[in-house]
């Protein structure tokens, strides 16, 4: 891989300390990261609207179920798992990537390094995806959650990943910074535990399947760390960068942001297999996963205590910035989702709520309230950048927001609600089963209200984007990045 | 024992024996010692600390 001896140059330590140099280096980074960068969130935003779709169609089937039952292909069977892998590869995975990609640049101190490899990874990724949710569709799906896509799709899929892995460790070699943030501890953790994960879980539940009960410990395992291990870094790497950047200040206490990331390194793999509480394994693996969730009480305390009082003070800026509407959103949905989950890891508890549609509400407390809000908050603050373009309209904006909040709420708060009363209900002898399911149905329809008032802000933020998108290919006008600092930066990006 | 099983092996003890590796380049390379310095890495000369940045929405009130 060769670099242009002028970008190495500008790459040494020295240059980035002096002024000029260091502000003629973000937007030469800001402009080298474009074409990768949009490559990865406009087709994470296209199969999002498809997930959308798909998650609409999956929900109202939970109350009509005779909903588009003629076609084979969009059975609950088909769709929910479609809907699934849609939404964490094409649009959480996506997402997470091209913010990745832009963090690294921007901590390295480096303009984005042989943007074709990323291009190629990102095309990669969306011919492995589209092969995947067809086979899903079409009956191939190998029925074993989260990794639903057929065995002839994740070749691609890890094709696209490497090429990313590759590109992130030539960054990190090539930085000008040298000294690491904490966001790249978290992002570089993340770029090297979802090889591993993904790459366990294949070989030893679709290439060559390990036996038995074994296999729902894998599952498991895989599942729960692909949030806590893959996407939690991510989100977690960005907050700490964005909160930051937005009301300009730092962190209020660097040590306990590292704290943080060693103790999620050191607790957050052992989690996965609390969702096997009463499954016949061994009771020491349930209980080490048990205590290895409790533990998360100390990554969970020290990020929430940190994110709060780096706020403390700067709470009146939630009016004034999208970004940071989402992204403290989002760290608190990752604060409630976290205590969720080790309250979910209590057998007490589990007795109750597993087998139930609070489980499912925890799942999108994290997967959606807390790693996609803050994924739209970074976009807000990326898009403007790497486009030198204002966000066109603020109305849609706030319409994303509004209707992304109320939807979330919609959806977690009820379904957390009635998926506990469903489990009283099932541990009930005496309440007949179709009773517990008759019980759900009103919960159910909330669902699918939250998920239409979600669909409503998915439509705005893309509209949004593609309308910001069509300035770029218009007349060119004034850098108005202005609108992100109050100060004009020089016209050097693109045109 | 499948040649499967021994590469599992092989990477389910590579990821921690990385994690030291990680540990220990951090403590020799300084990282845990000058914070301070680290928790201004987001900021520069064109974005200082002290400047807020995407104050975008109800403009009228973000300057009170």
């Amino acid at each position: 891989m060769s670099v242009p001896s002028k970008t190495l140059s500008a790459l040494m330590p020295g240059d980035v300390s002096s002024g000029d140099g260091r502000k003629a280096l973000l937007a030469e980074i800001d402009a080298s990261c474009r074409v990768p960068v949009l490559f990865f969130v406009c087709s994470g935003l296209a199969w999002l609207l498809l997930g959308t779709l798909l998650a609409l169609v999956t929900s109202i089937k939970l109350h009509h179920p005779g909903f588009l039952a003629s076609w084979e292909f969009l059975t609950f069977g088909r769709v929910r798992p479609a809907h699934l892998n849609t939404v964490i590869y094409g649009w959480s995975s996506q997402a997470g990537i091209g913010v990745t990609l832009w963090l690294m640049c921007r901590l390295c101190r480096v303009p984005f390094i042989a943007p074709g490899l990323a291009t190629v990874a990102a095309v990669f990724w969306n011919i492995g995806l589209t092969v995947g949710t067809i086979g899903i569709l079409a009956g191939d799906s190998t029925a074993i959650e989260w990794l639903e896509m057929p065995r002839y799709a994740t070749p691609i899929l890890f094709v696209s990943y490497a090429l990313i892995a590759v590109w992130s460790v030539i960054t990190f070699r090539l930085r000008a910074e040298r000294h690491l943030y904490v966001s790249q501890w978290y992002l570089l953790a993340a770029l090297l535990w979802f090889p591993w994960l993904y790459a366990t879980a294949q070989i030893m539940l679709v290439m060559e399947p390990v036996r038995g009960t074994v296999q729902a410990a894998v599952n498991w395992w895989f599942a729960h760390n692909v949030l806590g291990l893959w996407f939690t870094p991510i989100g977690l790497g960005a907050i700490y960068y964005f909160i930051p950047k937005v009301i300009g200040r730092p962190i209020h206490s660097y040590y306990l942001s590292v704290l943080g990331f060693w103790s999620l390194a050191l607790f957050y793999n052992w989690n996965g297999l609390h969702h096997l509480i009463g499954g016949p394994l061994p009771a020491w693996m349930i209980t080490v996963s048990i205590v290895a969730s409790v533990m998360m009480l100390v990554p969970v305390t020290v990020v929430a205590i940190n994110h709060h009082f780096t706020m403390w003070g700067h709470f009146a800026k939630l009016w004034h910035s999208p970004t940071l509407r989402f992204v403290v959103l989002g760290a608190v949905c990752y604060t409630l989702t976290s205590l969720q989950g080790i309250a979910n890891s209590l057998r007490s508890y589990s007795e109750v709520v597993h087998f139930t549609h609070h489980t499912v509400a925890h799942a999108h407390l994290g997967v959606y309230g807390f790693f996609t809000m803050v994924m739209f908050g970074s976009l807000y603050y990326v898009l403007p950048r790497i486009t030198c373009r204002e966000w066109p309209c603020l109305g849609l904006v706030s319409i994303h927001f509004w209707a992304c909040a109320l939807g979330l709420f919609l959806y977690v708060v009820p379904l957390s609600i009635g998926g506990f009363l469903q489990g009283l209900a099932m541990n009930d002898a005496s309440v007949p089963f179709l009773k517990v399911v008759e019980g759900t149905l009103p919960w159910l329809k909330l669902r699918t209200l939250a998920g239409l008032l979600l669909g409503l802000g998915h439509v705005a933020f893309v509209a949004n984007v593609a309308w910001m998108l069509a300035r770029v290919f218009g007349p060119y006008r004034r850098p108005v990045v202005a609108l992100l600092t109050g100060v004009e930066t020089p016209a050097v990006v693109g045109k | 024992m499948t040649p499967m099983f021994l590469l599992m092996l092989a990477g389910s003890m590579a990821v921690p024996a990385v994690a030291l590796w990680a540990l220990r380049w951090a403590m020799r390379h300084g990282e845990f010692a000058m914070q301070e310095r680290a928790a201004l890495l987001p900021f520069d000369e064109e974005e200082p600390v002290g400047r807020a940045t995407d104050i975008i929405l109800n403009q009228r009130t973000a300057n009170r």
